[in-house]
């Protein structure tokens, strides 16, 4: 069943005369429950993919299905609405509050998220159980990684959108993080979308969509991905 | 290049830059402007007064003074010029309008300051008569001026039109607070003039003196000289120069309360902005140094910043103190309604100019100071944006009351104590607000509750009917009695050396009366004297006895203080005339208060003039206005300080939390959700500042009450309004500002906010 449906989509950035088609005319279909990881070199739009899908930007052209619902068209608003009940977000720089505590970053969702899932537990199964009082600043960056993994998947979310996740880890941090990352998604059946310039993720994935240009240039399906332990990094 | 970038930097920041400059030109300008205001007022009333020979001494004797009193006083020591002088109020005939006439027996103290028309001539057949009664009446050079004086009519041609320093403030008595040129001016004439409208003898009741000699050796010559006491009023005693005076007084106080307040602020404001700026900048002044700039040249483009605002600020600000000095300093502005004088020059103190070169060294030394500390350590480490204070846990989080607490309260809590500086800021922000309001609404609560006093509880006749130095008891009794009136005897005493005012009073129909220091009313009883309570705060107590000694007379009266009276206008002791004759004080009955119109009185050569209860209340009126434009200027200063120092710290802090509040909202937090949470710390900190501000305001009342006591002796007073004004003001103001900050929340950029390190 498709979860993410994208139908001659184009985001076009104006500045003056001058326009950047920063992608154009895509169209698009995710699995529910699937790894993808979109590839492409910086500039080539996979970030405005990922934005778009995120409901942090509006296409300028084409539609946005998630899980049944039209996306393209909600005011400010309803995106709002939309990103606390169907999104989850784990940025490249981690993103948490530096005023609230660990628990409190993750907690912090009940206030608008729905369905929000008990934040000690969450922050027991990325292992930081022990941290829940510490401010963010206090915590290594993969630790901070995992609290907004535990975030991101606390909102109970439908998709999992990732940003360059493990860009600012060293390697072998990131493989933990990416693990913690796969496993938790897999545990709770969520559909996983990481947006990357590793190859090596992307060996992993159920399916590895290559953008450039602002055009997809392949989509295709591993039937047999690989483990986080079998990558060379 | 790098200038550019400081013009473009100042363009970035262009609600900072234009909050520093406005708060920085309102420090400069009020300070610049009320330094002026009391400056220009000394220099031009000194200027005017030494050209029109201001007395330095007054002596006066109901008896009147003799040819050989003037020679006696001329041979005295120290003693540079003197003349016989009489100054009296004399009716306009056929109107309810009086003047105050003046002659000199010699024309070189106390002169005239010739406006347009004649120069002084004692040969003159012609009045001078002041310039400004002459425009409210509508009298021109040439119209003739008919005035009564003891029955006798006096006409003469109004040949030139004049001011004087003697009648710098030109009042009619005591109870006239604020000059009416409509109804009561002056006017020279010279003595040949009167001397045949009078019969060929002129009495002489009062001799003007220039001299050097202190008071007590003026005294002690003066004793001598003629062998008596005499009274002796130096100028600090007399009504121009000691108006002046406490004017000029008034306006250094002033100076060291408001302005104070608003360039402090305005400093603050330089502090906390600029290092917010400096912390944003953090990674440019890391390029700029990684791209081999010395760390003296960045400083130096940092200290551009200072200076920059250093200077718009201080040019604007000169502007505007020049714009409130012209507003009050104005012959027809605020202090031109009160003083009477020919020029209005504004000056500057010199040590205003090392002020203005003081704080832009200053805001230098700030910018300096705020990129200086960026600029710690290698190149690299000024590459890393500012990483603000850790955070660390609150006392109250400890406490099982945090869990409790709603995600928003924590986050407030939690931002209020990680940025001190910015919740001070807005607190001081705040609190300014409410002192400002309270304080100018509450002088106006004061004043008016003063007014309504004096209308409806003291003034309780329609005339006062004041009588000449010659009327007997017996006459004047008989007048009051015959209108079923009251009457008051009054003169000068000597108590401790300080010349004070005695009021005798026969109340027998409750035209007058009296108010304890309550502002209750209260009837004299006649077992004993009472004292005004700008005597009672020269330490003399209720119980204590005092010795007074009229001037012209050796005797002294012991006297007992059996209460304390709010006297308006002057310094009094005050008695019924039971006490008096108890104590054997001589007096003469020097007015009459009834309950009837002067129209409908008889005409007595006693009685030299008549002021209605009307007239002395309308005397107030122009005050009232003064008093309400000033307010005025005060409710927009506080609302202009609340919104600048306001909005520069929300925009400020928005710029600060951009990350914060991008991250919010990419969770999925509503636009107005987050407004909710930022407002909310906004009316938290309003409701404190509010809370200190409100008791700070009626301090500062207190204190300016305090100051202005040796000029009124008012009793604070607010009314709820002010409170209700103050409170809803300040808030909504608070308010305001921060729905209008928080509608930027839909600005930001949540894409470009997550991008960078962080």
């Amino acid at each position: 069943m498709s979860i993410v449906t994208f139908e001659k989509v184009s985001r076009v950035y104006k500045s003056g005369d001058h326009e950047l088609k920063a992608l154009d005319n895509v169209d698009l279909l995710l699995e529910e429950g699937k790894f993808v990881v979109i590839l492409g070199p910086s500039g080539a739009g996979k970030s405005t993919l990922l934005n778009l899908l995120g409901g942090l930007d509006s296409p300028t052209g084409g539609k946005i299905t998630v899980d049944g619902k039209d996306i393209s068209t909600l005011n400010d608003n309803e995106l709002a609405e939309y990103r606390a009940a169907k999104v989850g977000f784990v940025f490249q720089f981690y993103n948490l509050v530096p005023t609230l505590t660990v628990y409190e970053n993750v907690a912090l969702l009940k206030e608008i998220a729905p369905d929000a899932l008990d934040p000690k537990k969450m922050l027991e199964e990325v292992g930081l159980a022990d941290h829940m009082k510490n401010f963010p600043a206090q915590l290594s960056g993969g630790e901070q990684q995992r609290v907004s993994i535990a975030r991101a998947l606390a909102k109970n979310p439908k998709i999992l959108l990732c940003d360059e996740p493990t860009g600012a880890l060293d390697s072998e941090t990131g493989v933990l993080v990416l693990k913690l990352l796969l496993s938790m998604a897999r545990n709770y059946g969520k559909t996983i979308v990481i947006v990357t310039h590793n190859q090596n993720i992307a060996k992993m994935a159920d399916v590895v969509i290559r953008v450039k240009n602002g055009k997809i240039q392949s989509c295709e399906e591993q039937i047999k991905p690989m483990d986080a332990d079998e990558v060379e990094w | 290049m790098l200038l550019r970038k400081l013009f473009r930097t100042a363009w970035k920041y262009k609600a900072q830059f234009i909050s520093m400059i406005i708060m920085v030109a309102i420090g400069i300008g009020v300070f610049i402007g009320f330094n002026m205001e009391w400056y220009s007022l000394k220099k031009d009333i000194g200027a005017f007064l030494s050209e029109t020979n201001y007395a330095d001494y007054r002596l006066f004797s109901d008896q009147g003074f003799l040819a050989d009193d003037i020679d006696a006083i001329k041979d005295i020591d120290g003693v540079k010029q003197a003349t016989r002088v009489v100054s009296v109020n004399v009716d306009v005939k056929d109107e309810n309008k009086s003047l105050a006439l003046f002659v000199l027996e010699e024309y070189t103290v106390s002169t005239m300051y010739v406006m347009d028309g004649a120069d002084y001539d004692e040969k003159s057949d012609g009045f001078w008569l002041s310039d400004k009664y002459a425009a409210a009446n509508n009298i021109k050079l040439g119209d003739t001026l008919t005035v009564t004086y003891r029955n006798e009519e006096i006409s003469g041609e109004v040949v030139g039109l004049v001011k004087s320093g003697e009648f710098m403030i030109c009042v009619a008595d005591g109870n006239q607070l604020m000059p009416d040129f409509s109804s009561f001016g002056f006017l020279y004439a010279s003595p040949e003039k009167i001397k045949s409208a009078l019969g060929g003898f002129i009495f002489y009741p009062q001799i003007n003196v220039i001299s050097d000699l202190n008071k007590e050796q003026m005294e002690e010559s003066v004793k001598s000289a003629l062998g008596k006491t005499t009274l002796v009023l130096s100028k600090n005693e007399h009504v121009s120069y000691a108006a002046a005076q406490s004017e000029i007084e008034e306006g250094q106080t002033m100076v060291s309360v408001l302005p104070v307040l608003f360039l402090l602020i305005g400093v603050l404001t330089m502090i906390t902005t600029m290092h917010r700026i400096t912390s944003n900048e953090k990674t440019q002044i890391g390029t700029l140094k990684a791209l081999g700039f010395k760390n003296e040249r960045i400083l130096r483009h940092y200290t551009a910043y200072g200076l920059f605002i250093g200077i718009v600020g201080a040019i604007l600000g000169v502007a505007l103190g020049c714009g409130i000095c012209a507003f009050i300093i104005n012959p027809n502005g605020m202090q031109g309604t009160y003083f009477d004088m020919p020029s209005w020059e504004l000056h500057a103190p010199w040590w205003t100019w090392l002020l203005l070169v003081g704080v832009i060294t200053f805001l230098m030394l700030i910018s300096f100071l705020s990129v200086k500390k960026m600029l710690k350590g290698t190149a690299a480490d000024a590459l890393r944006p500012f990483t603000p204070k850790r955070v660390k846990p609150l006392a109250v989080e400890k406490t099982r009351l945090w869990e409790r607490m709603s995600f928003a309260t924590k986050w407030n809590l939690r931002d209020v104590f990680r940025h001190k500086t910015r919740s001070i800021m807005t607190l001081v922000g705040i609190i300014g607000c409410m002192v400002l309001l309270v304080g100018g609404l509450g002088i106006r609560d004061t004043m008016s509750s003063m007014l309504d006093t004096l209308d409806n509880q003291i003034l309780n006749y329609e005339t006062k009917v004041n009588f000449t130095e010659t009327v007997t008891n017996e006459q004047a009794i008989a007048f009051a009695e015959k209108y079923n009136g009251d009457y008051l005897a009054s003169q000068s005493v000597q108590v401790n050396g300080d010349p004070i005012i005695l009021e005798v009073y026969s109340i027998k129909h409750d035209t007058v009366r009296f108010t304890d220091i309550n502002n209750k009313a209260i009837s004299l009883e006649g077992n004993g004297a009472y004292i005004s309570l700008r005597i009672a705060d020269k330490g003399i107590k209720i119980g204590d006895t005092i010795s007074i000694s009229p001037y012209g007379s050796e005797e002294y009266y012991e006297i007992k203080v059996v209460g304390i009276l709010r006297s308006f206008q002057s310094e009094s002791i005050m008695m019924r005339v039971e006490y008096a004759d108890s104590v054997g004080i001589p007096y003469t009955v020097s007015s009459v208060f009834v309950n009837a119109q002067p129209s409908s009185l008889e005409s007595a050569d006693f009685v030299s003039g008549t002021q209605t209860k009307s007239a002395i209340m309308d005397s107030y009126n122009s005050f009232v206005e003064i008093l309400n434009t000033m307010v005025l200027m005060i409710i927009i200063a506080a609302v202009v300080l609340g919104v600048v120092v306001l909005y520069n710290l929300g925009v400020m802090s928005y710029v600060e939390r951009y990350r914060e509040l991008a991250t919010l909202k990419v969770v999925g937090f509503k636009n107005k959700h987050i407004g909710r949470i930022l407002i909310g710390q906004n009316i938290w900190l309003s409701v404190l500042g509010i809370i200190i501000g409100l008791p700070a305001g009626v301090g500062v009342l207190y204190l300016l009450i305090t100051m202005l006591a040796s000029e009124y002796e008012l009793k604070m007073t607010l009314g709820i309004a002010t409170y209700c004004i103050s409170i809803l003001l300040t808030f909504g103001v608070s308010l305001v500002v921060s729905l209008f900050v928080s509608r930027k929340n839909k600005k930001i950029d949540m894409v470009e906010a997550l991008k960078g390190a962080e």
